[in-house]
């Protein structure tokens, strides 16, 4: 397998945009990629996309058709992906064995996404074999309530404390507030979110992500053809998919099997041990990581899960901003779901980006100092995890 | 007059006994996973043989984690009209080795103590669009 180079990167920012319609929110992110890689559109040989639920696609969920035609349709493969939320991240990893393989020198990557308002309704099935609809007739749990459950057994577990859930919203915003991507820009204090409203309790408005429109793009490209456009590119490590086990003890319909595990999102743990393995790092070796944080649970979760700090540990760590950009464990300091909210198929890929905006040392303001390899991590409907880890 | 009669949330889930409410699911007899709802085939990938028979679950158990429904959900949820939050449960039947979602049948959504035993009941979640009360299973704390 070849080495496989992250070219250019691209994005429209994060927001809401009722007077654009999504082709026109794909094309700023694509033109913006391709123009940082120093690429025609002519030269691009495939393209992977995400498919999404919400919008354009022709319904069929044909995202990556959609770009094709309103790029020019040069007669190119697509490949349209489907893995819910981790939706981008998973047409990255398809990309990326396209140009290991040998298959194709240069592939884009696009996700974009338009969302309805209000609350996502996950399955939007009214089918009685649809675990979804029937966890919303016969209980009455919305996302943000499954959130709230892994939070409160948190609580439980660790002790983890109210302030302690603020707290990782405030430290969202601190860095988020440097990202001209970023939808909710504003600085929060520690009484700011926790005045905000209780939603899913123990969880509040502020520690949730609503969701947002945007779009993100990526061009791949293979080694020698990374020499002759570049001195020195950033490029892919690893990138790994995996899908939850049976026995995670995450009952993702009504019911499942008690785990024997401490990690709950198996889908996550599997895919990141596997990126981490194919880089041929450890946990503690990343000096930075782009983590799914749907809500700040996650962010004080996962990354013990992963092994990157000890179970319990995560709440001191955030305390004594060792996970800011110039901490010893920085997260997300992109800002996060909770500063770009979440254009669902998009957000695998506005990872990607931060993470190799980092390493190229041009995030600016919110700068990890010296990155030299960092991870993005996604988790979508069905069991869907991803993991890609970028090096330079 | 509109007919307010009740229904159940859902087919085939749950059952009144003579020993009082039970889940409907089902189990392997080769590896014992159980299964809620009821499943065809058996899911488990270090089953050999899926020998699926049908199970009743409940009706004792322990609150894993808890949460409040502070807003109102849209449908296809039923919630009480006029909206008062509820809880909803993670419920570890320890004798069935499974561990199911539930809405906690409780005065104060607030007062539920995680780690302690809950009881499986069949009580209203409140009326459907079509008026129709509708029945589900919940868990009692006891």
């Amino acid at each position: 397998m070849g080495e496989v180079a992250v070219l250019g990167i691209g994005m429209h920012p994060w927001g809401k945009f009722p007077e654009k319609n999504l082709n026109s929110i794909c094309r700023v992110a694509v033109d913006a990629a391709l123009a940082d890689a120093g690429v025609s559109w002519k030269e691009v040989g495939a393209v992977a996309a995400a498919s999404s639920r919400f919008s354009g696609g022709k319904g069929w969920g044909l995202n990556g058709n959609d770009i094709v035609e309103d790029m020019g349709s040069t007669g190119l493969p697509v490949y349209n992906l489907s893995a819910g939320c981790a939706a981008g991240s998973n047409a990255f990893n398809v990309g990326h064995m396209m140009v290991a393989s040998g298959a194709h020198d240069v592939v884009l990557v696009v996700g974009g996404e338009k969302m309805p308002k209000g609350f996502i309704q996950t399955s939007g099935l009214e089918d009685e074999t649809d675990p979804e609809y029937l966890r919303q007739r016969c209980v009455g749990l919305p996302g943000p309530g499954f959130w709230a459950l892994l939070t409160r057994q948190r609580m439980e577990e660790f002790g983890t404390s109210h302030e302690d859930l603020a707290a990782v919203a405030v430290k969202a915003h601190k860095v988020g507030t440097h990202n001209e991507n970023a939808r909710f820009r504003q600085l929060f204090s520690l009484e700011d979110i926790l005045n905000s409203n209780m939603v899913s309790d123990p969880l509040r408005l502020y520690e949730i992500c609503p969701v947002s429109d945007g779009a993100a793009a990526v061009v791949l490209c293979s080694e020698e053809y990374a020499r002759k456009k570049a001195s020195n590119p950033v490029w892919a490590a690893s990138s790994a998919v995996a899908t939850a086990r049976f026995d995670d003890g995450l009952p993702r319909g009504l019911g499942c099997v008690p785990s024997p595990w401490r990690t709950h999102h198996s889908e996550a743990r599997i895919s990141v041990a596997k990126a981490l393995e194919g880089a041929g790092i450890g946990p503690k070796d990343l000096d930075l990581v782009e983590l799914q944080d749907n809500t700040v649970y996650y962010e004080l979760a996962f990354p013990e899960e992963w092994g990157m700090c000890e179970p319990g540990e995560s709440e001191s760590l955030l305390h004594q901003g060792e996970t800011l950009p110039n901490g010893s464990m920085p997260i997300n300091p992109s800002g996060g779901f909770l500063c770009f909210g979440e254009a669902t198929t998009a957000q695998g890929l506005f990872q990607i980006c931060e993470v190799a905006w980092q390493l190229r040392g041009e995030a600016g303001e919110r700068q990890v100092p010296g990155a030299k390899i960092g991870m993005a991590q996604s988790i979508g409907l069905g069991g869907n995890g991803t993991a890609t880890v970028l090096k330079r | 007059m509109t007919d307010s009669s009740p229904v159940h949330a859902a087919k085939d889930l749950f059952v009144e006994t003579s020993d009082g409410p039970r889940l409907l699911g089902s189990r392997c007899d080769t590896c014992k996973a159980p299964y809620f709802p009821s499943s065809e085939a058996c899911h488990n990938p270090d089953c050999d043989h899926s020998d699926i028979q049908p199970a009743h679950f409940g009706p004792h158990g322990t609150l894993w984690s808890v949460t409040v429904q502070n807003y109102p959900p849209p449908p296809p949820v039923v919630a009480p009209e006029p909206y008062s939050p509820y809880a909803v449960g993670l419920v570890d039947l320890e004798t069935d080795g499974l561990r199911v979602i539930g809405r906690l049948h409780v005065e104060d959504p607030t007062s539920v103590k995680v780690g302690g035993p809950v009881e499986l009941i069949l009580a209203p979640l409140g009326s459907g669009q079509d008026g129709h009360e509708v029945i589900s299973w919940q868990f009692e704390p006891r």
